[in-house]
């Protein structure tokens, strides 16, 4: 039974809306400060260098220059702390790939920064650098990092694959490759340090993760955490991409300004953003299935690479969420899943939306289809056969409970697509054939078992004399509606009217370490540490509200109920303002920290057996694509799509970051191609490095399945991530079922697809 | 950006005020390339000359025989000239492939010329409409075939502080169509484009004349694919034939936008595509 909620559920309107809308919102760059100098990067040129020197003799005859800042400037451990410590803040004999900052240099302006920059003089040897990860994990390969080139590995084993393997009645086997996808946000990276009078420093950082940049600017300055304070800029757009890099960035500023006394800012350029920040790791996968006479999968193999670029930043995590879902959202008995991230001397890959899932969602689920013409059924049909339900158990041996609609979204998109119409392959007209293409998926939300000693968040409750309420949390609001989500929450908790709660940017000295704001955590985390905080105000609130209104008269054997901001009871009633006052004139605590930590997880890296994340969202697709013969163009036409992520806490929003999702996911599938070349990015730019545009836009339909999730804030689990995973699969398939070409690799140009149209013609 | 950005008001005044600038310059006029390549790194002037707001350059004008369209024109302003939908159908067919609304906005004819890519939707539909070129000089004024402007990627037959005044296309009732293949939908370069004019005649086609865009160092024009269609009818035959022998006419490569094999192709295939719409 659904819960009588005056916010939860209901499209109130974004609480950033307006000041980004008329351009007012403050974003790094847009701040200003008296005697702030700028900063700018020195780059390495090469993919692999031995520094040799480092001379800023010709910068200094720049008017405005003030100085160089190397690896000797640093006072702290020359390690940014992420998950594994090697990557150096700035590097001190060897730069390892293009693009990577080996050193800095501070001017009166940002122009003059530019120039000086240009004018530092690196001395460097080339040394013999990797390119390709496949060929990075061969035995004679240069080495890079460790003596295999593997930043990290994983194992997921249960059954026997090989026997399976060997009785099955019908086996499918392929390999897939996915391409890096950049970020794109709107704003690029940049941060503002200002020393303190007592040594420490502010820090305005774009970031999704101030505690991150909070860790890595005390690590560099080597100063305690509470001389540091970490505030967060309004952030133009994250995507994963300002999870981990943001700290380099800011910790790159704060070595400036604790250099030169001065504030300073460090805002980058598009170029340098797409050569030296965080991108989507390119992916291979071999993966094979098998199944019985009856078309019920009996095993399945995956070995799954990762590019990891130059540093392991968050590869190791990365990769572990990609093989937890590696053999998809199926019953399987027998599974063997191997995975690798490999280190290759190019830019650094991390997070990106849906954090190493899609790349292997693209394989598995280009690969059931093959596997369900083989079987002879129909792609949903096969699916439907073998989807995981409520009891079911994953790979991992978790056994899932009530909060799994999946059957449930793949019947809806099923219906809605007019699926069992379209399914079977339609005649030409012309030269464009028309087909349409399904998957299915899960995703684990939050850090689940590897990320698990930071999944917990803080928040603080606040509530002024006035009744207006501010909220402080950890985690940030980067254009996903975490300021409106979370305000609706603390709005329902404490029956506070909407428009008197603020939800704030991060400050680090307000709320403790809250983890990342990163797979799809921030309205299940952050929700759940301002119910906490607010259920003791809710109490003081209520029982003040109840005694106002027995005060004035109210017949006190009727329920008091509270709605929108008013407290009522037998015919009486007040507002929260007026309740709020009543607390603060009775001297009643009005303000409250909350804290909450996810529930353990049971999984064991020995054999990937065990509870891997705490609760799972689900998601399926069909998507219609229209594919011309001659040019091998795809269109896409119309995405179905269906999701189970809880209870919504606010539709209009939700609909918003599904549209994203599937664009981004779309945009990735098929066109975006970063290239690189002998070790050079070849295209870091928005000129050939194509997104789509609205004009490439598909018809969406859009529905949500609320399977409530009791752990969940009003029972809501997590969706940012989820509407982009199945995109290029579905999309994929449908290309197969419009005109036979079954192409392996994303972006699925359509140089790609009229190769394999000629490989269809010649058949 | 150079330190030096200057503005001069007339052609007189430019004149005047050249020899007092730095040797490195270059004319800047919608900035929708040369900002670009500034920002890229690849643009090293000390000084640009804004001649966007030229009064000598900024207009279309119909004369009795030809319709000029000066370089300063911006394309959005070709977009809704009565005179350029009559006089160059093919150009106007282009504009909507022509990058964006906003960039239309600011880009000029002369700076799509002037920047010489082979991939120039603008001067690849100006070589179909067998546009001529004029160029300005201290005063001194040339008439150049616009094919024989293009030299090479980024490279024209335009001398140091020589400027383009405009375009001049011969008033000739004819169709025209543009075809793009891009990366997307809109807003994009081109992998291959073919510009097509034809002047129609009962059934048949009297004079063609196709160019192909991002298919050879120049926007190309075809001119054995030209030659062969003249006088013919546009039967399914004669279209298969044109579409075959385009394709021995252009040299593309392989680059980061797409390969060589396949922009061959595309230019039979948007060709036959393009003779079809005509036909």
């Amino acid at each position: 039974m659904k819960e009588k909620l005056s916010y939860i559920g209901r499209s109130l309107p974004r609480k950033d809306a307006l000041i980004k809308a008329v351009g007012a919102a403050q974003y790094a760059d847009d701040r200003e400060f008296a005697g702030l100098l700028h900063a700018a990067a020195v780059r390495s040129p090469r993919p692999r260098i031995k520094i040799l020197s480092i001379s800023d003799a010709r910068a200094r005859r720049l008017p405005g220059y003030v100085t160089l800042v190397t690896y000797r400037d640093i006072k702290g451990v020359n390690k940014w702390p992420v998950v594994m410590q090697d990557y150096p803040f700035l590097p001190e004999k060897e730069a390892r790939f293009a693009g990577e900052t080996v050193a800095l240099v501070v001017a009166a302006t940002a122009r003059a920064a530019r120039k000086a920059a240009a004018l530092v003089e690196i001395k460097y040897r080339e040394l013999p650098f990797v390119e390709d990860p496949l060929k990075a994990l061969e035995k004679d390969a240069v080495k890079i990092f460790g003596d295999d080139n593997v930043i990290s590995s994983f194992v997921i084993k249960k059954g026997s694959v090989d026997a399976a393997l060997k009785k099955a009645a019908y086996t499918a086997e392929g390999e897939f490759s996915t391409n890096y996808q950049v970020h794109a946000y709107l704003e690029t990276q940049g941060a503002i340090a200002l020393p303190e009078s007592d040594g420490g420093m502010t820090v305005h950082s774009t970031t999704q993760c101030p505690f991150y940049v909070l860790d890595a600017v005390a690590a560099a300055l080597g100063i305690p955490y509470h001389k540091v304070k970490i505030l967060q800029t309004v952030t133009g757009g994250g995507f994963g991409g300002k999870e981990d890099v943001p700290a380099l960035v800011a910790s790159h500023a704060a070595l400036c300004a604790a250099k030169t006394g001065k504030p300073v800012k460090l805002i980058y350029g598009r170029k340098e953003d797409f050569q030296s920040m965080s991108k989507r790791h390119p992916g291979w996968a071999r993966v094979a299935y098998a199944a019985d006479k009856s078309g019920r999968i009996t095993a399945c193999r995956v070995n799954y690479v990762l590019d990891g670029g130059a540093y392991s930043t968050l590869s190791p995590i990365v990769l572990w969420r990609g093989t937890v879902h590696a053999a998809g959202p199926y019953k399987i008995a027998n599974v063997d899943i191997k995975t690798y991230a490999a280190a290759t001397n190019k830019v650094p890959c991390g997070a990106f939306r849906g954090f190493g899932q899609p790349q292997v969602c693209f394989a598995q689920e280009s690969l059931i289809d093959e596997l369900a013409e083989k079987v002879g059924m129909d792609p949903v049909q096969f699916r439907l056969k073998n989807l995981l339900e409520p009891g079911d158990r994953t790979v991992t041996g978790q056994k899932l409970n009530s909060s799994c609609g999946l059957k449930e979204l793949v019947q809806t998109v099923r219906k809605r697509s007019g699926w069992d119409k379209k399914a079977k392959p339609r005649a030409a007209a012309g030269d464009v054939a028309t087909g349409i293409g399904f998957s299915a998926t899960y995703y684990g939300v939050g850090l689940g078992a590897k990320g698990r000693y930071l999944d917990r968040a803080g928040a603080l409750v606040n509530i002024y004399k006035d009744s207006s309420v501010g909220v402080n949390v950890g985690n940030t609001e980067m254009g996903q509606g975490a300021l409106t989500v979370l305000a609706q929450i603390a709005a329902e908790t404490l029956n506070a009217p909407y428009e008197s709660v603020k939800v704030e940017e991060v400050d680090s000295s307000k709320v403790p370490d809250s983890g990342p704001t990163v797979a799809s955590r921030t309205t299940l985390m952050s929700g759940n540490a301002i119910i906490e905080a607010a259920a003791p105000l809710r109490e003081r609130i209520f029982k003040t509200a109840f005694s106002l209104l027995s005060a004035a008269g109210a017949d006190a054997s009727k329920k008091m109920v509270a709605a929108g901001g008013i407290f009522s009871m037998g015919g009486k009633s007040v507002d929260f303002r007026k309740v709020v006052a009543e607390c603060w004139f009775r001297r009643l605590k009005m303000s409250e920290q909350g804290w909450y930590a996810a529930p353990r997880t049971t999984f064991r890296m020995e054999d990937g057996q065990g509870d891997a994340y705490v609760i799972y969202s689900y998601s399926a697709d069909a998507a219609e694509v229209e594919v011309d013969l001659k040019t091998g163009v795809a269109k896409v036409k119309k995405i179905w799509a269906a999701y189970d992520v809880g209870r919504i806490v606010n539709p209009r929003l939700a609909v918003g970051q599904a549209q994203g999702g599937i664009l981004q996911g779309m945009s990735w599938a098929l066109y975006e191609n970063l290239i690189y070349k002998n070790g050079i990015m070849v295209n870091p730019n928005f000129t050939d490095y194509v997104i789509a545009t609205t004009a490439d836009k598909p018809e969406y339909d859009i529905t949500f399945i609320e399977k409530p999730y009791a752990g969940g804030p009003y029972k809501a689990k997590g969706m940012g991530e989820v509407p982009l995973i199945g995109v290029a699969p579905a999309v994929a398939n449908a290309i197969k079922n419009a005109c036979g070409a079954r192409v392996n690799s994303v972006p699925l140009l359509p140089e790609k697809i009229w190769k394999e149209l000629k490989k269809v013609a010649a058949r | 950006m150079p330190e030096i950005i200057v503005k001069p008001s007339n052609l007189k005044e430019l004149w005047k005020m050249l020899p007092g600038l730095p040797a490195r310059r270059r004319y800047l006029a919608g900035g929708t390339d040369l900002v670009t390549a500034g920002v890229a790194g690849v643009e090293h002037s000390e000084c640009w000359i804004d001649i966007g707001d030229l009064p000598e350059l900024g207009s279309i004008k119909e004369a009795a025989g030809s319709l000029f369209i000066g370089s300063g024109v911006k394309i959005s302003e070709i977009e809704s000239s009565k005179a350029a939908a009559r006089w160059c159908p093919a150009l106007v067919a282009a504009i909507p492939h022509f990058a964006s609304p906003s960039l239309r906005n600011m880009a000029t004819l002369g700076g799509n010329a002037a920047n010489a890519s082979p991939c120039a939707d603008g001067a690849c539909s100006l070589v179909a409409e067998g546009a001529s070129v004029l160029l300005a000089l201290k005063g001194k004024k040339r008439r150049l075939p616009l094919v024989d402007f293009f030299l090479g990627p980024k490279l024209t037959a335009l001398k140091k502080d020589e400027l383009i005044l405009g375009f001049e296309i011969r008033k000739r009732r004819h169709a025209g169509a543009y075809l793009k293949l891009g990366p997307r939908a809109y807003f994009g370069i081109s992998k291959a484009a073919v510009a097509v004019t034809a002047e129609l005649s009962g059934g048949a086609v009297k004079r063609v004349r196709v160019a192909l865009g991002s298919v050879a160092p120049v926007p190309l024009y075809a001119a054995r694919t030209s030659a062969f269609l003249a006088d013919k009818k546009l039967s399914a035959e004669t279209i298969a034939e044109a579409s075959a022998l385009v394709r021995t006419e252009a040299s593309p490569i392989t680059d980061t936008r797409s390969e060589a094999a396949y922009r061959l192709d595309m230019c039979g295939v948007l060709l036959e595509r393009a003779l079809k719409s005509l036909a």
